[in-house]
């Protein structure tokens, strides 16, 4: 008895987590079978658009025959290469820059000159420098990700009230102590958010650079796709990449970019 | 001796703060002079092979040469002209759309899932397709632009519709004001700061977005332009091309953002970061 009122208890409770997700994924469902009716209405030839099945299709035979993991393997690879490089670069650099109230201003103009430039105006260059491959791709992220974070750390670091340091400075904090403690903390909402304009920056980057400058990759495969007129795998293709960014952007960023922001207690 | 050398630098740093706190446009500009100068240095020295890595004087010849021959405007006008058609059909269908999925719960609740997809689709995801479509030309540059501004001018404006409080409607509505002029006199400034972050981000991916469609389906434009030099190997007319990327970046933003943003912020009692 008691077990049955618990598991009425679990399923309500699910039902409850569930809700959300349904309401969010009940439009997508209805916007398939709208894309199926239309598809079958006009009669739209397949090289235009394709039907739901064949995007089935086409998507199932590139996850048993493997290539799909493939290709999202080496896109996730280089972002993430990238983006770690760039932060471990950019945020100490940034909080050295922005130490000095001086050195800041001086340096504030230059690297948003450099992180308007973020992504894809780096792809030319960096195909001439490193040739097509892993590393024109690494260094296109890399580009995107650093002059965002760097100027983004330095704008947090120099909005930290000085009264703030003077104080922790007055109480004795070293060198150190101040780095970790002041510096850094009152920084990282800035970061946080730097980051997520630079991946932002950088996926869109990712699937250019793919498109122009390698042989693996999403974006690759959307191209090469093109080449065939296979239009059923551009398609899966771009709802991988879209589902993909969602993921990163809601189940990663959103949420660290969320937890900082409150538990530093600033409201925006 | 020391302070011989240090008292100088000292002098010379405090009088360019004082200049620069009275005159900003200053600060925003001396800055790239020892930038330039490190980059000449480097250049001179030999690192690299030259035609690897050009100096500042090969660009600035770069530029001479390609302005007097005409092409550098003619490209330069073709990407502006882009960005601005496709910026603001992409912001008029933006604020349309946002307004209408705001203000309806029913169609907040069919649409946003969707919009938050497509948003996360992204632009150049669509290219493989758009070239099928229309093949190598104007229209799927068009539609890649239109579509990078509208999804943030959407989001954004859907967020502002619905973070006005329901208060300020019904003393609206009490005080005898019709749809239309809630609208016009309640939502939209209510929304207007966040139509304005989705214009800011919409410009900064579209114009991203339109570099990378010259790059790959273009034939004219300044994203062309470097695509076309990296072919040739001259590193020259892209750096050039990422230079004016840079500066045109600088004029939409001093020309165009800042002002708006400075009216709405302003008008609207807020600062905007």
């Amino acid at each position: 008895m008691t077990a049955v009122i618990q598991d009425q208890g679990f399923v309500a409770r699910a039902m409850k987590l569930a809700r959300p997700a349904l309401t969010f994924i009940a439009p997508l469902f209805v916007m398939v079978l709208f894309w199926e009716l239309l598809i079958r209405i006009f009669d739209v030839h397949p090289g235009i658009f394709p039907g739901v099945s064949a995007v089935l299709i086409a998507g199932a035979e590139s996850i048993t025959n493997g290539s799909l993991f493939l290709h999202i393997g080496a896109s996730l690879a280089r972002v993430l290469t990238g983006t770690i490089l760039a932060i471990l670069v950019a945020v100490p650099l940034g909080v050295l820059m922005g130490v000095s109230p001086g050195v800041s201003m001086f340096l504030t103009p230059l690297f948003r000159f450099f992180s308007v430039l973020a992504g894809i105006a780096w792809i030319p260059i960096a195909t001439l420098w490193f040739g097509y491959g892993f590393g024109a791709i690494t260094f296109v992220i890399f580009n995107a990700v650093f002059f965002v974070v760097a100027y983004n750390t330095l704008l947090g670091v120099s909005s930290i009230p000085l009264q703030l340091r003077h104080a922790a400075a007055s109480l004795g904090a070293q060198r150190w102590a101040m780095l970790w403690e002041v510096l850094l903390p009152g920084a990282l909402p800035n970061i946080v958010t730097g980051v997520r304009t630079g991946i932002g920056f950088a996926w869109r980057g990712l699937i250019a650079a793919e498109m122009i400058a390698t042989n693996l990759g999403l974006g690759y495969m959307l191209f090469l796709a093109r080449d065939f007129y296979r239009t059923e795998l551009i398609v899966f293709g771009m709802i991988v990449i879209g589902i993909l960014w969602l993921m990163i952007d809601r189940l990663i960023l959103a949420p660290l970019e969320r937890r900082t922001i409150e538990r530093w207690g600033l409201v925006r | 001796m020391h302070s011989i050398f240090i008292q100088p630098v000292l002098n010379f740093w405090s009088g360019y703060i004082r200049l620069v706190t009275r005159y900003p446009t200053l600060g925003s500009i001396f800055p790239f002079i020892p930038l330039l100068l490190l980059w000449s240095v480097v250049v001179d020295a030999e690192f690299f092979p030259r035609s690897f890595f050009p100096g500042p004087a090969d660009v600035a010849k770069a530029f001479y040469d390609l302005s007097r021959k005409g092409i550098l405007l003619a490209y330069l006008e073709d990407s502006v002209v882009r960005l601005v058609v496709g910026a603001a059909a992409g912001m008029f269908a933006g604020v349309f759309l946002g307004l209408l999925v705001g203000l309806n719960a029913g169609f907040y609740r069919a649409l946003w899932p969707i919009l938050l997809f497509f948003q996360a689709i992204g632009d150049i995801a669509w290219l493989p397709l758009l070239i099928i479509w229309f093949g190598f030309g104007i229209k799927t540059m068009t539609f890649v632009i239109v579509y990078t501004v509208l999804f943030p001018v959407v989001l954004n404006t859907v967020l502002g519709v619905r973070s006005i409080p329901l208060d300020l409607h019904r003393a609206a509505q009490s005080l005898g004001a019709s749809r239309w002029s809630i609208l016009t006199n309640v939502v939209l400034p209510g929304a207007l700061p966040n139509i304005m972050t989705g214009l800011r981000n919409g410009l900064g991916y579209g114009w991203r977005a339109l570099i990378a469609a010259e790059m790959i389906v273009g034939t004219s434009g300044i994203g062309f332009m470097m695509f076309d030099a990296r072919r040739s190997g001259s590193v020259v007319e892209i750096l050039l091309g990422m230079i004016i990327l840079g500066l045109l970046w600088y004029a939409v933003d001093a020309l165009i953002l800042a002002p708006i943003e400075r009216a709405t912020g302003q008008r609207w009692g807020m600062v905007t970061q």
